[in-house]
């Protein structure tokens, strides 16, 4: 109920814009700004990467708690197209540029051949475990395909963006160090992500993500094409967390199997979509902005920093176990109940 | 190409039945909290990998024999199993809505393990040696007398669990547990006690599991990994929920996999399995022993 | 024996079950008659602590027992044959006998009771090795009453015997259940089928959307109007 509340709250008003909207405008335009502020090289790189995370988070959001598809192997679709973009330019040549979309479109297909035979199984065990599989022969295909990926020790020296022309800046260089340019690229991703998702939500076919997420038997019954809304959500979860992975490729300008294709790129994701909220529009923002934070600023904590990220998770689950953002939105309505009780029985009194 | 002939078949049988007790062994446990508590076990692996550990360390710092070791290593993972469920995974289930947060959770254990071991023992592997040297020969083939016990053990340790599944009054009550909760609670069971029981229980195996093959491969955070996915294979080969079925499969799998071994290099072995349960899923969705979902 | 007290059962925020009340003697057979949705089986799942009332009491033998927890119900002598039967579906039918007796006093005498049920229901004595879930409904029916009468109960309760079973069958398992009462076992009985229910039990009670609404002896309840038109069909 928590949570269908939070949704209402951004119906866009016909008339005005509702305080929710101005404040996320608000913060978009903030966002547009913040190299102008920020001037540490390194402190821009961490924001960056909040900004992907937030984005590959929300790609397994979409699948798992949007539609209610527990996706154990989104690794896969990350690291597909990390590396067809890569491969792509690398090999052939191909602008990284059109390797996002590449990249995107490769994933997205894999997509659709890891959900459709995730589409007959019932239950959350059988379709992580399945999603898992998947993930790992990719993973091991790779690995072992050495002439092509280089297995085990992986692509170096990936190309970055080709410099772009902007009437009125000039020549936009992407050399590795210069990190504004892509910082202002995976700001566009973020905006672009957040936008389509909040649309999706907001949208007939979010209506029937959610209904089958409830419960997909009563969804059927309805006359809700489980096959159809199951394999759309899986193609845009994916694209969208191949677009990821390319840009992650040609930023990092490294990839391994072991960074991009194993369980710890899907379990950051699931981390910081439940840390967040699951299933909420701005859970993955929150989750992987405190995760990456917090990872970050125990620094000083040397290697003990894993140890409280896995236990923050922990933690987390057993508080507040649907995430941040629903818990805050419960403690909010039981405030409300409280204070609606008050004041109806002050009536009762007068 | 390789010449096929009966003794590397025979080989490849032996080597499969070895792999396939190992995979039994902790498939098991995985199977066992699946049916009684509903939930995938996710740091199944980390369990094993602290049996590897406690086993390297009472040889080592304790000057412990072998056996000893394994049954220190049994007997502090039931304890840790124990207190996981109780103070972690317990508060998570039956909270309506949210039935994958246990499994998340496990998640969550599993990788604050991992960390865990890689700061307290060091990320440097550590090996042990074998427990016994030397060789016996098996059907005209010799094999290592370390991989025979494997079998041994993991075997021997099965029948235990069956025998107390089948058997014993507490097994029952377990099984009991699994096919119907709400029935076993109103047969006096407290499924609280069960869900720490078969938890303990299976994680203890999983050591067991952990130990035995420590001397082959090196101990390191990360080892309980491949067994997690060969168990979550095996299992759905099996039947999500059967225990019979996850060892039956185990068995099979191993020998599939020694089998595949002769045909195509060993670095591709691991896909054989994922592509098997696919394929298996797609034909015979409960699996080989499952029964059809019930609710 | 058993006294239930004005409770209020929830299910979420739905009110399932309003101020019901009703009580059982020792030695009786009672029945609770009500349509589909009434709260019959509510009102059992209650006694047996698969529920908790929000307000009110029950009370057995004197101690109240509505928040204790399932697994402490059966030790107290409440057994409860839940609706849909319950059993294990993947064990005997030996073992689903077994483990009616599992937590109680009753486990020590387990041999000498399934000797007795198998008396009772002599097919369970072919079926023994059979697994509960390869049972015909009858069978299963027969099989779960056994098992609830294993833990030697002090009181039984029954959850809709005759759900689905073709009418020789419920014709039997209602003897049976006479037959239970006549050896002395105290009987709550929920039942859809009013007939067989009024057949049997002394003293009936009905419930409608949650609440009882008439009780009484069964001849009572047999000549009431109400009853005639809405239960029996007359």
């Amino acid at each position: 109920m928590g949570l269908d509340q939070f949704f209402t709250t951004f119906k866009v008003k016909p008339t005005r814009p509702s305080p929710a909207m101005t404040i996320t405008l608000a913060a978009s335009l903030i966002l547009f700004t913040i190299p102008i502020f920020i001037r540490g090289s390194y402190m821009l790189h961490i924001i960056i990467l909040i900004l992907l995370y937030s984005c590959t988070a929300q790609s397994w959001n979409i699948l798992s708690g949007y539609i209610g598809v527990s996706s154990f192997g989104h690794q896969a679709f990350f690291g597909l197209g990390a590396y067809t973009s890569a491969l792509f330019a690398m090999r052939l040549g191909i602008s990284p540029w059109i390797g996002l979309l590449i990249g995107g479109l490769v994933s997205a297909g894999f997509g659709l051949v890891v959900g459709y035979p995730v589409l007959r199984l019932r239950g959350g065990a059988y379709t992580a475990i399945v999603t898992l599989a998947f993930a790992e022969i990719i993973r091991i295909s790779f690995m072992n395909l050495v002439e092509i990926t280089r297995g085990e020790l992986g692509l170096w020296g990936i190309p970055v963006f080709p410099s772009i022309v902007v009437p009125g800046l000039g020549k936009i260089s992407f050399e590795a160090g210069a990190r504004t340019p892509y910082y202002y690229i995976v700001l566009i991703i973020f905006l672009l992500t957040f936008f389509m998702s909040y649309k999706l939500v907001n949208s007939r076919i979010g209506l029937a993500f959610r209904a089958i997420r409830e419960s997909e038997d009563a969804a059927e019954n309805l006359g809700v094409n489980l096959t159809k809304y199951k394999l759309l959500a899986f193609g845009i979860s994916a694209f969208l967390a191949g677009v990821c992975g390319s840009f992650y490729a040609h930023y990092i300008l490294i990839l391994m199997p072991t960074t991009v294709l194993a369980s710890g790129v899907v379990i950051d994701m699931i981390a910081m979509t439940f840390v967040g909220g699951q299933g909420t529009l701005f859970g993955p923002i929150l989750g992987s902005f405190i995760l990456i934070s917090a990872l970050e600023y125990l620094r000083f904590l040397m290697y003990y920093r894993w140890l409280i990220y896995g236990g923050l998770f922990v933690i987390v689950m057993l508080f507040a176990p649907a995430g941040i953002i629903p818990k805050i939105v419960e403690i909010a309505q039981r405030g409300m109940i409280k204070d609606l009780m008050r004041a109806s029985s002050r009536e009762v009194e007068d | 190409m390789v010449v096929i002939n009966s003794q590397l078949i025979l080989e490849a049988i032996l080597n499969g039945i070895i792999s396939g007790s190992f995979y039994a062994l902790v498939a098991s446990g995985v199977s066992l909290i699946w049916g009684t508590m509903h939930m995938v076990n996710f740091a199944h692996g980390e369990f094993y990998m602290i049996g590897g550990y406690i086993l390297f360390y009472s040889l080592t710092l304790w000057r412990l024999n072998p056996v000893l070791g394994i049954i220190l290593a049994a007997v502090i993972v039931f304890f840790l199993g124990i207190g996981i469920q109780r103070f972690l995974i317990h508060p998570m289930i039956g909270k309506p809505g949210w039935e994958h947060a246990p499994m998340i959770l496990t998640l969550g254990v599993s990788i604050f393990a991992q960390q865990a071991a890689m700061l307290v023992w060091g990320e440097r592997y550590k090996s042990i040696p074998y427990f016994a040297e030397g060789t016996i020969p098996i059907g005209g083939i010799s094999v290592a007398i370390q991989r025979f016990l494997i079998l041994a053990v993991c075997s021997s340790v099965i029948v235990v669990l069956w025998i107390v599944l089948k058997r014993t009054k507490i097994g029952m009550a377990i099984r009991a547990t699994s096919q119907n909760r709400d029935a076993a609670a109103l047969m006096g069971i407290n499924p609280f006690t069960m869900f720490t029981l078969a938890f303990g229980l299976s994680v203890s195996l999983a050591s067991i599991a952990g130990c035995m093959l420590a001397p082959l491969f090196l101990i390191n955070p990360w080892m309980g990994h491949g067994p997690l996915l060969k168990s979550f294979v095996v299992c759905i080969l099996g039947g999500l929920g059967s225990v019979e079925g996850a060892i039956l499969a185990s068995f099979l799998l191993g020998i599939f996999e020694s089998m595949g071994v002769i045909l195509i290099s060993s670095e591709w072995k691991d896909i054989l399995a994922f592509i098997i349960m696919l394929i298996i899923l797609y034909i015979r969705p409960q699996g080989l022993l499952g029964i059809k979902e019930r609710t | 024996m058993l006294v239930v007290n004005n409770i209020d059962v929830y299910y979420g925020d739905a009110q399932a079950l309003r101020e019901l009340s009703l009580s059982v003697n020792e030695g009786e057979i009672v029945t609770i008659v009500g349509s589909n949705g009434a709260g019959k089986t509510t009102t059992l799942r209650t006694i047996s602590g698969m529920l908790h009332p929000k307000k009110g009491t029950i009370e057995f033998l004197g101690d109240r027992i509505e928040h204790l927890p399932p697994y402490k119900i059966v030790s107290k002598g409440i057994s409860h044959v839940p609706e849909g039967r319950g059993l294990f579906p993947q064990m005997t039918v030996l073992e689903n006998l077994k483990m009616g007796a599992y937590n109680t006093e009753a486990w020590k005498k387990k041999d000498e009771t399934i000797k007795w049920i198998e008396k009772l229901f002599p097919i369970l004595e072919e079926r023994k090795d059979q697994l509960a879930g390869t049972l015909s409904g009858g069978e299963q029916q027969m099989l779960a009453i056994g098992r609830g009468l294993m833990s030697l109960p002090k009181i039984l309760l029954l959850d809709e015997p005759s759900l689905g079973l073709a009418p020789i069958l419920v014709l039997k398992i209602f003897e049976t259940i006479e037959q239970l009462h006549k050896e002395g076992v105290t009987i709550l009985l929920v039942e859809q089928n009013a007939h067989r229910a009024l057949d049997i039990a002394r003293r009936g009670y009905v419930i409608e959307t949650g609440t009882i609404t008439l009780s009484g002896e069964r001849e009572e309840l047999l000549d009431n109007e109400y009853v005639k038109k809405a239960y029996l069909g007359r």
